[in-house]
């Protein structure tokens, strides 16, 4: 089974951020990331950004993924 | 017709299409029911969906299509908007009602 630590150190392993808090039970979860790298980029870029940084684990791994993906300043003022 | 084109043909023929588990009336995963909620509450009528659960070639297909590992994955127009996440945040910001009406957001 997965952690939710275990997702966050994922993201943080394959992408550059600033923030990354991941809860879970394990099938299903839920993670608001923080990334200078969504600057200029749409939602799905962004998660596309996410599930490049999860890769193969996101097929066999992680059942489900809900996800917030904002820049520091979209963190900032939300 | 190899599954790519299929879905090709599904996404440009149709001005709706949502790739779901289950169907609108038994959506068998909460994101898949939530989605299809979504496009309710925007008062789409009609929607093309398919059920991936019965289309194991679509289903593995989809995902290679718009480089997106999840489903469900919603298409108007034949472009890929999003899955259920962006799709909640779009109905929130009112983004996806003004998509889904065909008017033109400003930019």
């Amino acid at each position: 089974m997965v952690t939710p630590e275990q997702v966050q150190s994922y993201i943080e392993k394959g992408l550059q951020c600033s923030a990354v808090r991941v809860v879970g039970d394990g099938e299903h979860f839920e993670a608001l990331v923080v990334s200078e790298a969504f600057r200029g980029k749409s939602r799905v870029q962004r998660h596309q950004l996410v599930y490049a940084a999860l890769g193969e684990r996101m097929r066999e791994e992680i059942h489900a993924l809900s996800m917030r993906t904002l820049t520091p300043e979209e963190a900032a003022n939300g | 017709m190899d599954a790519q084109e299929r879905i090709r043909q599904q996404v440009t023929g149709n001005p709706v299409v949502l790739y779901m588990k289950g169907t609108p009336q038994f959506p068998q995963c909460g994101f898949s029911a939530s989605a299809v909620q979504i496009l309710k509450a925007c008062g789409v009528e009609r929607v093309f969906t398919v059920n991936v659960l019965e289309e194991p070639e679509i289903r593995q297909g989809i995902k290679e299509y718009a480089n997106w590992p999840t489903i469900p994955q919603l298409y108007v127009n034949g472009e890929f908007v999003g899955g259920s996440d962006i799709m909640r945040e779009m109905y929130q910001s009112g983004e996806l009602q003004k998509l889904l009406t065909g008017e033109k957001t400003p930019s």
